[in-house]
């Protein structure tokens, strides 16, 4: 299903138009010895009543689990592993093993050293790019190549295209600019622009680098979005 | 001795110890954790469709079976490609010299996706190299951290904190066309040229 951006161009005009992300380059497949066809299959190895910590709860010490694992087989249940797991729920188990029925989801945030700065109650970031998202300003804020590639880590990118004959005219427009330009448009969201992108629900915010380029009557147009910067960690 | 990444340049050798350059390192980390109303963390499981199964983190097992779900060792399996082809495995490109292209353009550093970057710390680094990527150049070599059918490109660039190794693949986007129609308005019959029929309306 195509996704759309609300874009607007260097003269204030915008327009909604398609988003496409980029497709996986095509990678090997694995077949048999005789080059049958095969699939990966996701089979029960172990259940929540034979796990370590379920029979050390139930058998108090490692001591007397020990003796067991060596007159038997606790640790497998023999009904259950290797069947394939289908349609199932995820679900959350307290400590103790029991189902978690009245969840409270919180979101920790840990410094770069790993100490636990804050704790609150999740709560829910929406998107800010899409159909039903504001038009995405034109910072005007253009940057050279060298320097994005540089400073940026563009781990993701968008080719952004037209869904008529009108946005063929706006996108190649805003390309051209930026072609003729040599450089980046750097693209935010809200009102001016200074807001990362957030292309889903609790997606990872982005800074977005607008890329444009012609050829001829063609265009390309590429959102390169980057949230790491090309820094050193000093250990 | 951890495995070093090395490259040559015009006949010098130059070999980099590496580290993974992620967000957590740099700015820390969000995470989203269930707890109970005590406040004590849980974990997650898969409860199977007809509720017979609770199973924890780690109990599932990812084998590749045949269509008569016989199960295939992973050593027994053979790597092809679409045509069914059997695929060479290339080596590991680590502690082997690779020969570096370029100064390759800032633009081919953003037609790739960048998978992984690894912050470099220089072991023996040629002169020539160093004054380039000193001056701004970028460098590219083909990349396989261990052994794989297939080799991902490795760019070399220095900024004022250090110098990083940007490993990625082609994003393969091309250009795109008005997608014109198949016959102009103006070549097309007139159906308006009759007399404007009303008694259909």
């Amino acid at each position: 299903m195509a996704r759309f951006i609300s874009l607007t161009d260097s003269q204030q005009r915008d327009a909604q138009v398609a988003l496409e992300s980029s497709k996986p380059q095509a990678k090997h497949h694995q077949s048999g010895p005789q080059g049958e066809e095969v699939h990966l299959e996701r089979l029960i190895k172990t259940t929540e009543s034979t796990s370590f910590e379920a029979l050390l709860r139930a058998h108090g010490k490692p001591e007397a689990l020990s003796a067991l694992l060596v007159a038997g087989d606790p640790e497998i249940d023999v009904e259950q592993v290797g069947r394939r797991l289908r349609n199932a729920t995820r679900v959350h188990l307290r400590q103790d093993g029991s189902v978690l029925y009245a969840a409270r989801v919180m979101q920790v945030v840990y410094g770069p050293d790993d100490v636990e700065k804050s704790r609150a109650d999740f709560s829910d970031t929406p998107a800010n790019v899409g159909e039903d998202a504001p038009a995405l300003p034109w910072t005007g804020r253009l940057m050279a190549l060298d320097e994005v590639v540089r400073r940026f880590v563009c781990a993701r990118a968008f080719r952004i295209r037209h869904v008529n004959g009108l946005t063929f005219d706006f996108l190649f427009g805003i390309a051209k600019t930026l072609h003729e330009a040599g450089k980046l448009l750097y693209v935010g969201a809200g009102a001016k622009g200074q807001s990362p992108l957030i292309f889903t629900l609790n997606g990872t915010p982005f800074r977005g680098f607008l890329e444009g380029r012609v050829e001829g009557d063609s265009y390309l147009l590429v959102l390169h979005c980057s949230n790491l910067e090309l820094k050193t960690v000093i250990p | 001795m951890a495995k070093a990444l090395a490259v040559h340049l015009n006949g010098e050798v130059s070999r980099f110890g590496f580290a993974r350059l992620d967000r957590h390192k740099l700015y820390g980390r969000k995470e989203r954790q269930v707890v109970d109303q005590e406040g004590k963390r849980c974990s997650s499981a898969y409860l199977s469709s007809d509720g017979a199964a609770l199973v924890p983190a780690g109990g599932l097992a990812m084998l590749y079976v045949d269509e008569a779900f016989a199960t295939i060792e992973r050593s027994a399996l053979r790597a092809v490609d679409d045509e069914g082809a059997d695929l060479q495995l290339l080596p590991s490109t680590l502690d082997i010299d690779q020969e570096l292209s370029g100064p390759v353009a800032a633009q081919q550093v953003l037609d790739h996706a960048i998978h992984t970057v690894y912050q470099l710390l220089e072991e023996t680094l040629g002169a020539n190299l160093s004054s380039a990527l000193s001056a701004g150049e970028i460098f590219s070599a083909p990349f396989i951290f261990r052994d794989d059918y297939q080799a991902q490109t490795l760019f070399l660039v220095r900024n004022d904190s250090g110098t990083f190794a940007l490993v990625g693949t082609p994003r393969g986007f091309a250009f795109v066309h008005r997608e014109a129609p198949t016959m102009s308005a103006a070549e097309d019959a007139d159906e308006l040229a009759d007399d404007l029929d009303f008694t259909m309306m």
